[in-house]
């Protein structure tokens, strides 16, 4: 179960959360909707352990485990792990290099054997298939001339390779056509687990149409405004989010 | 040339020096020489390439293995100089030469090689010099002659220690020469290659990779004139520098009148991985014709913060996810590194030099 706090966070002295309350129990796929410059990616990066956020008040708590004051490694090893809205190009670094390297890292903070060669060569071509992406994607530069599809499927893929119970989805949805967007929600439908907690943040209703949330809330102005079932979500689709747009108390 | 030959021209060359202050690196005995060695001593001779030894500069030929190579392909001694000559169409490219270097003594006070090699018209040869780490500083002069159409494919590996490099080499119409260069720990290095293409449309191809920390100070001066037309030259040179260390990358370009349709590239990027580490990068054109296609770059920067935070939200701690992009760095360059059985061997030294 994931529970937030009065979660206060800023950057560079601006206040862009303040006072977040949410909980998420373990098995729900819960959607957060906002209008652009809510602090829904600041929420992902601050949930992850991203530098340069300071948190000035509230707790996250994961599984009863405060996550804040964990780096980036030791929250992934808790099983966070964020589906990043840019995904990063690392040039000379093969797909298939950084997977390995991840992996055998969570699995040897989780106490668990590292994989070997060919283990790990298996399992990354099954994963890899399963997501559509072809065995020349693993072996190519990570994300280095990846169409916006591709870079979102790598991230599904390294979630689905790297297993993790805490799923931050940050605009996972943008930039992709139709047809991507339906390989990337079987993806993550594939993942949906009692035991698997998903943050699903995005600007649009699409996404929540082929994956359907326990719960949707919406953030705006730094708090979550409203909370409600999934037909919030369409609510928002018609009415936009022009009713949060005041800064209301 | 000596090493007080070398100091001599770094106060009479000032301006070619000006990053390099000789003299007083020598003088400063600040760098630690690595204590691992990297390839031990034939292990590298898993392939058919002839493995030449040198032990404190004096060639041993009952301790090399020459292959198919002509036993009498290295003639001369230390004190008048080392000939290596390729008759006309003479090939040597399925055997590599390995020049191999060690020391066993601490008691000379440097080691002074000088080489000259002449390859023969259509001649082919791929040349590894391979300098292994010492305390002793090893100054190289070397000329290079290439005949009309020859090719050198030319590799260097310095370990660690004093090293003093100058490769001059000339070359003639329609050759090819290529340089790939690691610089690993140098106290102080420098790589120094001047490369003049007399000839029409020769082409040539110069490439490095420093690897320095602590007070490790390592130069690169690689210049390249066009002095005909039609020729093609390429530089590109990566660094990555720890701790207090200080790479110098000066790249020259020089194009003579009449020298026209010359295509040539430079390219140096540094990646500092301390606050304290400096490189200085000076590249340097100096264009007399108007037909010409000329251009260069540089970057130096630290790891990209986006980078490591993926990494980092991926598992890998800060160490692990630094190595991974300092790797990312470098095995850009030796994707393209020719002949293949090099990938491995500039592979384990850069391998060697993380572990240390």
């Amino acid at each position: 179960m994931l529970e937030i706090h009065n979660l206060h966070a800023s950057i560079a002295g601006k206040e862009i959360l303040k006072g977040i309350d949410l909980t998420v129990p373990a098995g729900q796929v819960h959607a957060i909707m906002g209008p652009n410059g809510s602090g829904k990616s600041t929420l992902s990066y601050v949930l992850s352990g991203r530098e340069g956020y300071t948190v000035t008040e509230g707790s996250i708590e994961w599984n009863g485990e405060e996550l804040l004051g964990m780096s980036p490694e030791q929250r992934a090893a808790a099983g966070v792990f964020l589906a990043m809205q840019y995904p990063v190009e690392i040039p000379g670094v093969s797909n298939m290099t950084f997977l390995k390297a991840s992996l055998n890292a969570v699995r040897k903070a989780r106490g668990e054997s590292e994989l070997d060669a060919m283990q790990m060569l298996k399992l990354l071509r099954a994963k890899a298939k399963a997501i559509g992406l072809s065995e020349d994607m693993l072996k190519r530069a990570v994300n280095v001339g990846f169409s916006g599809g591709e870079k979102k499927r790598n991230e599904i893929l390294q979630m689905a390779v790297l297993e993790p119970t805490l799923c931050i989805l940050d605009e996972t949805d943008s930039g992709l056509d139709i047809d991507a967007l339906k390989i990337i929600a079987d993806g993550v439908n594939a993942m949906r687990s009692p035991k698997r907690t998903m943050l699903i943040i995005t600007h649009y209703q699409r996404l929540l149409d082929y994956i359907a949330p326990d719960a949707v809330h919406v953030l705006a102005y730094g708090k979550i405004r409203k909370s409600g079932g999934p037909e919030l979500a369409k609510e928002l689709e018609q009415k936009g989010y022009i009713e949060f747009s005041g800064e209301a108390a | 040339m000596t090493l007080a030959a070398f100091i001599e021209r770094s106060k009479r060359e000032k301006e070619g020096w000006r990053y390099t202050d000789l003299e007083a690196l020598l003088a400063s005995k600040k760098t630690v020489i690595p204590a691992k060695a990297g390839i031990p001593l034939g292990s590298a001779a898993e392939n058919s390439s002839a493995r030449l030894l040198f032990k404190n500069g004096v060639f041993q030929p009952k301790l090399s293995t020459f292959g198919s190579v002509p036993s009498c392909i290295l003639m001369g001694d230390l004190a008048s100089g080392y000939s290596l000559t390729l008759g006309e169409k003479t090939c040597l490219v399925s055997q590599p030469i390995e020049l191999v270097f060690e020391t066993d003594q601490e008691s000379s006070e440097e080691i002074p090689l000088k080489f000259s090699i002449d390859i023969g018209d259509n001649g082919r040869l791929t040349l590894l010099e391979n300098y292994r780490p010492t305390p002793i500083p090893v100054t190289v002069d070397m000329d290079v002659t290439l005949r009309p159409r020859a090719k050198l494919v030319h590799g260097k590996i310095a370990a660690g220690g004093p090293h003093l490099a100058l490769h001059k080499v000339r070359a003639q119409t329609g050759c090819y020469y290529s340089n790939f260069s690691l610089l690993r720990g140098s106290a102080p290095a420098r790589h120094e290659l001047d490369v003049a293409l007399e000839g029409e449309e020769s082409q040539t191809s110069l490439n490095g990779i420093m690897l320095l920390r602590g007070h490790d100070h390592a130069d690169i001066t690689a210049r390249v004139a066009h002095k005909a037309p039609r020729c093609t030259s390429r530089q590109n040179y990566r660094s990555v520098l720890d701790d207090a260390s200080r790479g110098v990358f000066q790249g020259k370009i020089a194009v003579s009148p009449g020298a026209q349709k010359t295509d040539s590239y430079q390219l140096s990027r540094a990646l500092l991985l301390s606050d304290k580490a400096e490189m200085d990068a000076k590249p340097e054109l100096e264009i007399y014709a108007d037909d010409v296609k000329c251009s260069h770059g540089s970057s130096i920067g630290d790891l990209d913060e986006n980078a490591m935070f993926y990494l980092r939200s991926r598992g890998l701690n800060e160490k692990e996810a630094q190595a991974v992009l300092v790797e990312g760095f470098i095995s850009e360059m030796l994707d393209a590194l020719q002949p293949n059985e090099w990938r491995e061997i500039f592979r384990r030294e850069i391998e060697a030099w993380h572990d240390l």
